[in-house]
């Protein structure tokens, strides 16, 4: 029945075999709506933080999904900066993934924040100091960019592109997307960054606190380079899931062979730098703050088997499994590799925010725990469900992958 | 925010700072401006046409983009990059200087693998031709290979009398089951005729020149490879997985090859052949 | 951030541990100055408001020699980098540099918690809930202070009710300083042992000034750089040595 919006000479299911995988996703965010009007009409006190935890998995998971989604940035940076053609075969998906992964974590945030209505009090008299407020600006900008972005990817639409006007618009727009695309590298850049200063210019939380180097705290570089890393073995990951989840062969096995490898490289970087990091911050910044980081792991659930496993088993493995051209070759590595990639980041974001306030900083204190409510997991999920019924409306009656038809033949 | 509000400072940090943020705002503007008043300017200038051809063009599968020379031969792989328009292109002339395929005269019926293709005429890469009636009267229709894919339409719409069209350009547009299918125009001029299915025709255009350039259609001896290949594309697009559908009825192809195989994703193989994405 | 250094006053506080007897006063007291709202039925020991809350900490030995002290933390009015001041968004939190206090300003505040965050001494608080008076006990509310709303953060202030009435008295009398005794915070008032001092650091005649110099008096996480202008008096050597050490240590 929707035969005339699916892109011509692709093979897509059924409309109703459609409906009914979208339908349960529909309901996930219907309850996910719910809990977020609960969040809104009655309070955050719906949800389980408290004074002592006032940040938790919101800002963790948004801290997450916007490294995910920086596999839009730098896919668009290596496409149209540095002229690697052969992305064009992800950028569109890539697009989608960053717009789904921006937009739903400043949805979240503005369920987060207690008065949500006074978002504009930051771009009206903004504290050009904090690290939330640059957040907030490149968020907001860098979002514009990615709708612009997802502009051309709906108008090329088979039925939409039928009418001149969108056509043209889309053609003409295309031909500037390079300027949108290094806005959104120089943006990204500073957003991730930011990100991660958050945390690092904590001066009060020795755990999180970091020497700064510039203007900004280690952790804004670090933050930066993650995501390079990670936003492509991000989109190679979803690319391979929609692959097998469709049952299609979507791009040529060598494009996400280049993502693992360019990933591979940013990831082996960041490793390097994450370890000289550390142990400065070991050494040096913790101790000086006077809590020596051996506090850090006393608790049995945050040892330092931690730091291990989110340094060698989430960071250096990964690196070099994408490394070794032997290994990449073989997808099954490729596919692993990227999701351990994608954990370290997961990983990685879960200490900077969850364990950064699950230690105390009075000497009197205990280890603090928290454990979100329904209706903050449910406003999560909201999120996740959002995400999939775009992505799949997206693949359904859009060209995400350009590749799919010559394919085919 | 600006001077004016409270809470503003002339710092460093905050001069910086909102300097970079209006900056980015004023880039992101303008692009977007531009692109808008470029695409308003192209309607104005009724480049619309152009630039939609252009955009399909860049969506069509390689294997519909392959140039005339490398059907021929003449190339061992070149893919087109002028959007199918020889006029432009630069490399076009020096294979003509070698070896320039010419019309035959007319009414030599051909048959081409069991199309009916006269070679007293041009052929467009999207399955139209073009004849030179004389005094500047060029009659347009379509060709064997496309009519057999189509059958008989369910409706035809075509441009009314006067209007301009453009090479590569909407010529007309077939209704047949879901699919609309734009029909491109072999060349430039303004229609001044129209006929039907049954007269064998479609539009009677005059050229915006006296003699129309005709560079960038297919003639003569181009015309046997340029079907060979076609109907390779043809039945890739059929039957992609390799599995057989006969096209063929006792060694002719079929009159009307939708009829013969319904079961085929004819809108999908329609807008491979007829170039549109 | 750096102007607190150089401003006229510096308010702050001497605490003395070893008088203060854990009554929790000083707390009902400055709920009722500050129009902190009753908590609500749901709320916790850490969802509740109370800009001032006194932590009890044991020494952990077991009788005779077990000990307790009592510790009323509130803003520490940090003087140097203060830590919730660079990192709002909004400039909802400024210093003062006439008084080096550190004002929070609900009306301006997103509610986006940065601030409670970067606290070290988890001296902010966030409305979790509508401020909610039982019928007939609006009557009590100090016309002095604005209430604050559902989800902006709030905290300790020094009383700012009482530092504009104190100005207010000194301008009618045609002063431009305020007399030390008129600006007093309700929790200084109201302890009945005493316990707490408070005055101008900068002036060095003060007994504030004086006791903030002595000997074992110390401050909470000194090593974090922020100066914080609430100092800790304990002639105990265990209460001084828990202060120093690291948590979990």
């Amino acid at each position: 029945m929707d035969r005339q919006f699916i892109p011509r000479s692709v093979q897509r299911s059924s409309f109703a075999r459609f409906a009914a995988w979208i339908l349960p996703w529909i309901l996930l965010l219907g309850l996910g709506l719910y809990a977020m009007y609960l969040c809104l009409a009655e309070g955050l006190n719906q949800t389980n933080m408290d004074n002592r935890f006032a940040f938790g998995l919101w800002i963790y998971l948004d801290l997450t999904v916007i490294a995910l989604g920086a596999g839009a940035f730098f896919t668009g940076f290596l496409l149209y900066i540095l002229r690697r053609e052969e992305l064009k075969a992800v950028i569109n998906s890539a697009v989608v993934l960053g717009l789904i992964c921006y937009s739903g974590a400043v949805a979240v945030l503005m369920v987060d924040v207690g008065q949500p209505l006074r978002a504009w009090f930051t771009f009206w008299h903004p504290n050009t100091h904090s690290m939330l407020t640059e957040v907030t600006f490149c968020l907001t900008c860098y979002l514009t960019v990615l709708a612009i972005e997802y502009v051309p990817v709906v108008l090329k639409n088979r039925k939409l592109r039928q009418i001149p006007r969108f056509l043209v618009f889309e053609f003409e727009l295309h031909k500037v997307m390079p300027v949108f695309a290094g806005i959104g590298t120089f943006l990204s850049f500073f957003h991730q960054g930011s990100l991660g200063g958050l945390y690092g210019v904590l001066v009060g939380r020795p755990f999180a606190f970091r020497e700064v180097l510039g203007i900004w705290p280690s952790t804004f570089y670090l933050f930066i380079l993650s995501a390079a890393a990670v936003g492509p073995s991000f989109v190679l990951l979803t690319t391979w899931l929609v692959q097998k989840l469709s049952g299609k062969q979507l791009v040529k096995p060598e494009v996400l062979r280049f993502l693992g490898k360019v990933s591979g490289w940013m990831l082996i970087v960041y490793v390097l730098l994450k370890t000289v990091d550390t142990l400065y911050w070991i050494n040096h910044t913790a101790p000086a703050e006077g809590a020596p980081a051996y506090t850090f792991y006393t608790s049995p659930g945050f040892g330092t088997w931690i730091l291990f496993a989110e340094i060698i088993l989430l960071g250096l493995l990964p690196a070099i499994m994408l490394l070794s051209k032997r290994l990449r070759e073989r997808p099954a590595v490729l596919v692993s590799a990227a999701f351990l990639a994608c954990c370290g980041i997961v990983m990685n974001r879960f200490v900077m925010t969850i364990q950064t306030l699950a230690l105390p900083t009075l000497p009197f204190d205990q280890m603090m725990s928290y454990v979100p409510s329904w209706q903050e997991i449910a406003t999560f999920l909201a999120i996740v469900a959002y995400g999939v019924v775009l992505y799949s409306l997206s693949f359904r009656y859009m060209t995400l992958f350009p590749q799919e038809r010559d394919i085919r033949q | 925010m600006f001077p004016f509000i409270y809470e503003f400072h002339w710092t460093p940090v905050h001069v910086v700072f909102l300097g970079i943020f209006f900056s980015v705002v004023i880039v992101i503007l303008s692009t977007l401006s531009i692109a808008l008043l470029r695409s308003y300017k192209a309607f104005r200038k009724q480049q619309h046409e152009t630039i939609q051809w252009e955009a399909e063009f860049e969506d069509l599968p390689v294997a519909a983009r392959t140039c005339r020379h490398q059907i021929t031969g003449e190339i061992a792989q070149r893919t087109c990059n002028h959007e199918f328009d020889c006029r432009s292109c630069a490399v076009h002339p020096t294979f003509l200087a070698q070896r320039a395929p010419v019309l035959a005269p007319a009414g030599k019926e051909e048959s081409v693998f069991g199309f009916t293709m006269p070679l007293d005429r041009y052929y467009h890469r999207g399955h139209t031709w073009v004849k030179y009636e004389g005094e500047g009267v060029y009659t347009v229709g379509l060709d064997d290979f496309g009519k057999r894919m189509i059958g008989t339409p369910d409706a035809v719409e075509l441009p009314a009398v006067g209007t301009t069209l453009t090479a590569n350009g909407t010529g007309w547009m077939l209704k047949k089951e879901r699919a609309a299918l734009r029909i491109l125009s072999p060349i430039e001029g303004v229609v001044v005729q129209t006929g039907t299915a049954q007269d064998g025709w479609f539009l009677k255009v005059r050229g915006r020149e006296p003699i129309v350039e005709t560079r960038h259609l297919l003639r003569g001896e181009e015309i046997k490879p340029w079907i060979m290949r076609e109907l390779e594309r043809l039945q890739a697009a059929v039957s992609p997985e390799g599995v057989g559908v006969s096209l063929a009825d006792g060694g002719e192809l079929v009159q009307d090859m939708w009829k013969q195989a319904p079961q085929v994703d004819w809108d999908g193989v329609w807008g491979e052949m007829f170039l549109q994405a | 951030m750096e102007q607190t250094a150089q401003s006229k006053s510096r308010y702050g506080m001497v605490i003395d541990l070893d008088r203060c007897t854990g009554c929790g006063v000083c707390m009902v007291a400055c709920a009722v100055e500050n129009n902190v709202a009753p908590a609500e039925q749901k709320a916790t020991e850490r969802t509740g408001v109370t800009w001032l809350r006194v932590y009890p900490v044991s020494n952990g030995e077991g009788f005779p020699a077990n000990d307790t002290v009592f510790i009323p933390m509130t803003c520490q009015q940090c003087g140097n980098h203060t830590p919730c001041v660079s990192v709002c968004p909004q400039n909802a939190v400024e210093v003062d540099p006439s008084t080096g206090i550190v004002g929070q300003i609900p009306q301006r505040c997103l509610g986006c918690r940065y601030c409670m965050t970067a606290c070290p001494y988890h001296a902010r608080y966030f409305d979790w809930w509508d401020p909610q008076w039982p019928e007939g006990t609006e009557v009590l509310l100090n016309p002095d202070v604005a209430p604050r709303m559902r989800g902006v953060a709030e905290k300790c202030n020094f009383c700012h009710g009482r530092l504009h009435a104190a100005r207010t008295k000194a301008a009618a009398a045609g002063r431009k300083e305020i007399a030390a005794g008129d600006y007093v915070p309700a929790c200084v008032e109201s302890c009945p042992s005493r316990a707490i001092v408070f005055g101008d650091l900068a002036d060095e005649t003060n007994e504030v000034s004086r006791l903030s110099h002595s000997i074992n008096t110390f401050q909470f996480l000194p090593k974090l750089g922020t100066a914080p202008k609430i100092f800790y008096h304990s002639a105990k050597e265990w209460v001084r040595k828990m202060a120093d050490r690291a948590p979990l240590a």
